[in-house]
């Protein structure tokens, strides 16, 4: 049987507006007898009528199974196109597909979440991941901290989330590049939150967002004592097929959808990767 | 590896023998067409068809076992959803007349689909595959594929190997589908005598002799392992490529793909899998414009270290079979050959 | 061409004008690059960086419209240094010594200012030029889309002529043409003054032959240029147009004249594959059979006629071409227009049509087709032409003076726009390319190739969009910072329907050959802020 491309029937069952680029859809398997389960920071290829696949990171923790989550901005045709749907509407995934976030090695650990813009979607998951386990053990992740920078407060998304996460004792600081009248939070890149931040051996980093701000910020914490292996980000590239075959997301040796999308420093320093300058 | 059979085949045995297997399977061979030109071409009439095995075929078997647009779905949007139907099997296939280099190329592509997930389209056609591959007694103008460990005879691989020494081909039976067809049809084979073997072994080491390119494939394979990235010639090349992706599809081993729908009206349209190249800039350009890659300066370096570096750090081969077809393709005169010449300078001067 | 494409390899000086091979023309340049790689230099004129440039021994980025000037300056620099072939002159050219003087009146240091070049370049170039006696000149439509791209062509012929560099077998002046068959159009008379192979109609004998081949009368005058239908406006004489297989609503200049004239017609047809923005005007569209659903022969730049099959029956009520005009030939009036096969009608091309004399189906079948001149069954055909003589008998120079672009750059219009082919990805006005989505990937959008330099002094960045003005009309384009243009030149490409950019062109033709100066106007632009 020619299975391995035929996507899943999924249904939108909600649609969460983050700001003006940024939506949430959060979707649910029409066939829910099937198994489906991941780990946050794997991802999903996402089909829409007539607009073929795109691979999208789960915003999601599993533990809101059945339901998933994704976070998704406007840059090109088939994010376009879902921003029209509305909830009821049909679409397709494939997966969980790509290595996600090392979740089971983050207790006893003070995580520090570095997100620019929609580079909170696949942290998020981690979050509310470790939340949970907070709440059902007492072997979990020490402390969390989040560091979120926008271009303007406009572009800010997942407020409610943050709101939320505040509340359950997680340490939320935000950024915008350039402000308007009514913003009294701080201005400036999401770098210089760093500068009231301390690392320790205990410190576990977990940046996404643009290629230039993960390099920014990544020769921050070097440079702060983070170590190699506690510097860990997830990469956006051109995928097409989600299982390692298709080529399009080769990083040298590696192919960015099964050997990736999430690397610790040390990985990234043994290829040639944009996002390191 | 010790063949499982061998045999002789008349060579006045050929054309019944594939009579024959064509009543039970898709016979595909190399056939001329009225032009001149030589291709891997489905045989419907064995009486009419011209099957060449002197020149080199212009295709490999990559257009059949990943075909150059497959339909991977068909789906439907409407009242009931958005469902997707998949493709229908595939049919017994036995392909008759391949080149060691091209075998070679099958079977990496056996190995690339299989990994980290088995691609359940490929093998589809794959397990339905009987494969005859024709040794090389004379390398064609562009070949180089003892430098790959590619040819001109293989050792393993084939479900049937023919040699051809004389007025018979010498058969090894690489595989239980080989030898099961030999036994099937036993009543066309003699047995082999100590003259044929060695007329095989003659021929090969003669074979050997006969190649006009010398292209130092393991010496540049060795040089990019252990020395950093030749970026002066990855520029120099570059330059020079104008993303015409014809090296990419003639080529045995590049099995680089695209997913795309095609719309075929409002309700319904086709998932299709297509060939791509990693030297066109939008093959790693992402939805918001940003490009891992900068086509101006590495246009061809994923091309020829994905070959000569890393596969052969991961599978310990390298992945060019040394069929020459991308040297007479490339417009830019920057094919695989140009850039091992150049790796393997830089040495000697 | 007067070469076959495959000389070029062997040539020792491959002189380029006015061509972006590589993109245009991918397998010429195969046996250009072939050729440099065998030790061949390799000469580029051209006003932009293009690949090919960049691969050049010697790049002459001159000012656009000075391709006469930097010609005649080479010549001139060619005859001090005593390089010219004094034995080709006197036994085949005529008329060399009026070109000789005039080239000693030049001042090779005004020729330096006018093209932008410093003398030495110049120099240097004339000088490889000359001293090989295998040097090929392959030009293009930079060359001929100018107000006075007849005198261009001329120029390239005497610089030819001046130095031997005709009549031989890696030696000769190549035009590269446009379309798979744009020679074959020329050849089959699809020119407003000849019939069939370039024969006059002024010539009675001619016209009687196809006469009583056509069964009609054949018109003794002139028809009218391309531009001269399609610019004649609301008011112009011709009534009814039936265009096949072109969008001149795209591709023509100076685009709201073309819209004027096209859509104040009585009637127009339009026979294509796709639905061009020409068809959409149309009153009746033909649905034309696609190169895959026909047969036929397509003839390219090297003269080679070649025969092609169909591979699929066309689809739905698709008609090859041929078809398409015998019907309509029958039902206007022409009997003769009635064939059964496309071999019958090279049968007729043959009888007419001297060169192609010795052209016919069966010869052309399991071939690589035959290049014209074949004069009869027995003719092998011709690889490069003008071998013992010139089509005219003796080569003549014609003096040819700089004349600067209809329209010059000035205060308010203070860039010079060329407009070419944009990529290698689309052809034309994209009708087809645009179809491929693969192709579209590659180059989705049309983009204005602008100097670093501009850029900073109007504060661009990569990708901001930009309006582009001239004296007839405005387009919004995406910007792309480049080296391949200089300081004050725009460039950009006539793909794309968002942006058609021929609403900006100048409609001034050349007086001879009524080609449009497609390679120069003045236009201003400035930055486009977020709506």
């Amino acid at each position: 049987m020619k299975e391995n491309f035929i996507p899943e029937p999924a249904v939108i069952r909600e649609i969460i507006t983050q700001n003006e680029q940024i939506r949430t859809f959060r979707l649910e398997l029409q066939d829910k007898t099937k198994a489906f389960t991941f780990l946050p920071g794997q991802f999903l290829m996402l089909s829409l009528p007539h607009c073929g696949e795109a691979a999208i990171s789960i915003s999601s923790s599993p533990t809101a199974l059945p339901l998933i989550d994704l976070s998704i901005r406007k840059a090109g045709k088939l994010t376009a196109a879902i921003h029209e749907m509305k909830p009821g509407a049909q679409v397709g995934i494939r997966g969980p597909f790509g290595k996600p976030f090392p979740v089971d090695s983050f207790s006893g650990r003070d995580l520090l979440f570095v997100a620019g813009g929609i580079g909170l979607a696949p942290l998020k998951g981690v979050v509310d991941y470790c939340l949970f386990q907070q709440e059902l053990e007492e072997d979990s992740v020490l402390s969390m901290t989040l560091l979120y920078g926008s271009r303007t407060p406009s572009d800010i998304g997942f407020q409610e989330t943050i709101k939320n996460w505040q509340e359950q004792g997680v340490d939320c600081r935000l950024t915008v590049d350039i402000a308007d009248e009514k913003w009294q939070g701080d201005v400036g890149l999401v770098t210089d939150l760093l500068d009231d931040c301390t690392i320790t051996e205990k410190t576990t980093a977990l940046v996404c967002g643009p290629p230039i701000m993960i390099r920014f910020v990544i020769a921050r914490l070097s440079s702060m004592g983070c170590t190699d292996e506690a510097i860990i980000t997830t990469l956006e590239r051109h995928m097409k097929c989600g299982m390692g075959i298709c080529g399009h997301c080769h990083l040298d040796d590696k192919l960015v959808c099964v050997d990736g999308p999430v690397f610790t420093l040390a990985q990234l320093k043994t290829m040639d990767v944009m996002e390191l300058g | 590896m010790i063949d499982l059979k061998e045999l002789i085949l008349p060579k006045d045995n050929l054309i019944p023998l594939l009579r024959k297997l064509k009543k039970e399977a898709r016979l595909i061979a190399p056939v001329q067409n009225a032009y001149g030109d030589t291709l891997f071409s489905e045989i419907s009439d064995l009486d009419s068809a011209h099957i060449d095995l002197d020149n080199q075929p212009q295709s490999s078997l990559k257009p059949f076992l990943l075909p150059q647009q497959e339909i991977l779905a068909r789906y439907q949007v409407d009242k009931a959803g958005y469902t997707f139907t998949p493709p229908e099997d595939e049919q017994e296939t036995i392909y008759f007349g391949v080149r060691s280099c091209d075998l070679t190329a099958v079977l990496y592509m056996d190995l690339i689909f299989s990994k980290p997930v088995k691609d359940t389209n490929y093998y589809a056609r794959r397990n339905q595959s009987l494969i005859i591959t024709l040794g090389c007694n004379h390398p064609f103008a562009n070949c180089f594929c003892e430098a790959t460990a590619s040819g001109p005879y293989l050792e393993y691989g084939y479900d049937l190997q023919f040699i051809d020494i004389g007025d018979c081909y010498f058969i090894s039976a690489g595989r239980i589908k080989g030898a099961d067809l030999l036994d099937q049809w036993s009543y066309f084979f003699r047995e082999v005598q100590e003259e044929d073997r060695k007329a095989r072994y003659q021929l090969l080491l003669e074979a050997r002799g006969k190649f006009t390119r010398n292209v130092q494939v393991a010496h540049a394979c060795r040089r990019l392992q252990k020395e950093p990235d030749p970026e002066a010639i990855w520029e120099a090349l570059s330059r020079r490529c104008y993303d015409c992706g014809g090296c990419a599809y003639v080529c045995p081993t590049c099995t680089c793909f695209s997913l795309d729908d095609m719309v075929l009206d409002d309700t319904q349209g086709l998932r299709l899998r297509s060939w791509d190249a990693c030297t066109s800039s939008g093959f790693t350009r992402m939805a918001g414009g940003h490009n891992p890659v900068d086509r101006r300066c590495h246009a061809l370096k994923r091309r020829f270290l994905h070959k000569l570096k890393d596969d052969f750090a991961r599978h310990g081969k390298v992945s060019c079979t040394g069929c020459g077809r991308c040297i007479d393709i490339c417009f830019g005169g920057v094919d695989i050959t140009t850039f091992i010449d150049l790796v393997t300078a830089v040495e000697a001067s | 061409m007067t070469n076959s494409i495959g000389e070029l390899k062997g040539a020792e000086v491959l002189l380029v004008t006015g061509s972006n091979t590589t993109e245009t023309h991918p397998q010429i340049a195969r046996n250009i690059l072939r050729g440099v790689d065998r030790g061949a230099k390799l000469i580029v004129i051209d006003p932009r960086k293009t690949d090919l440039a960049r691969e050049a021994h010697i790049h002459l980025a001159l000012r656009p419209g000075t391709d006469i000037a930097l010609i005649n300056g080479m010549m001139r620099i060619i005859i001090d240094e005593d390089l010219a072939d004094d034995l080709f002159i006197s036994m085949r050219t005529e008329k060399f010594t009026a070109l000789r003087d005039y080239l000693h009146r030049l001042d090779l240091d005004e020729i330096a200012t006018i093209t932008g070049i410093d003398l030495q370049t110049i120099r240097d170039a004339a000088c490889i030029y000359a001293r090989s006696c295998k040097s090929v000149i392959c030009y293009c439509l930079g060359v001929t889309q100018h107000t006075c791209g007849t005198n261009n062509v001329q120029a390239v012929a005497n610089l030819a002529m001046l130095t031997g560099n005709v009549e031989k077998e890696h030696g000769g002046v190549d035009p590269l043409r446009g379309q798979n068959n744009v020679q074959g159009a020329c050849d089959m008379a699809a020119l407003p003054a000849v019939l069939p192979g370039y024969q006059s109609l002024a010539n009675l004998e001619v016209r009687e032959r196809f006469k009583a081949a056509w069964e009609t009368d054949i018109p003794q005058t002139p028809g009218k240029s391309l531009t001269e239908m399609t610019h004649a406006g609301r008011e112009g004489e011709i009534r009814a147009m039936f265009i096949m297989g072109e969008n001149p609503v795209l591709s023509d200049p100076h685009l709201g004249r073309v819209e004027d004239t096209l859509q104040h017609l009585d009637f127009l047809a339009v026979s294509d594959i796709f639905l061009t923005e020409t068809a959409r005007l149309a009153h009746v569209v033909f649905p034309a059979a696609s190169f895959a659903e026909k047969g036929g022969t397509i003839t390219n730049s090297e003269r080679r006629v070649q025969l092609c099959h169909r591979a699929i029956k066309p689809i739905g009520n698709c008609r090859p071409d041929s078809e398409i005009i015998m019907e309509l030939g029958r039902r206007l009036g022409c009997p003769g227009m009635d064939f059964d096969s496309d071999a019958e009608i090279m049968d007729e091309i043959s009888l007419l049509t001297p060169i192609y004399g010795g052209i016919h189906y069966d010869r052309l079948e399991g071939s690589w087709g035959l290049q014209w001149p074949c004069w009869d069954r027995d003719h092998p055909g011709t690889s490069f032409l003008h071998k013992y003589y010139f089509a005219r008998g003796k080569g003549q120079f014609t003096i040819t003076e700089h004349q600067e672009p209809r329209e010059g750059v000035e205060e308010k219009y203070p860039f010079t726009l060329v407009t070419g082919r944009g990529s290698y990805h689309h052809y034309h006005t994209a009708t087809m390319t645009r179809n491929s989505r693969r192709l579209v990937r590659e180059y989705p959008e049309a983009l204005l190739e602008i100097n670093q330099d501009d850029c900073e002094k109007l504060g661009l960045q990569q990708g901001e969009m930009v309006e582009l003005v001239s004296r007839r009309g405005r387009v919004r384009v995406k910007a792309q910072i480049t080296d391949r243009v200089q300081p004050g030149t725009v460039f950009t490409s006539f793909h794309f329907w968002e942006v058609p950019i021929n609403r900006l062109t100048i409609d001034a033709l050349d007086p001879k050959s009524k080609c449009p100066e497609f390679k120069v106007c003045s236009a201003n632009l400035r930055k486009v802020d977020h709506d």
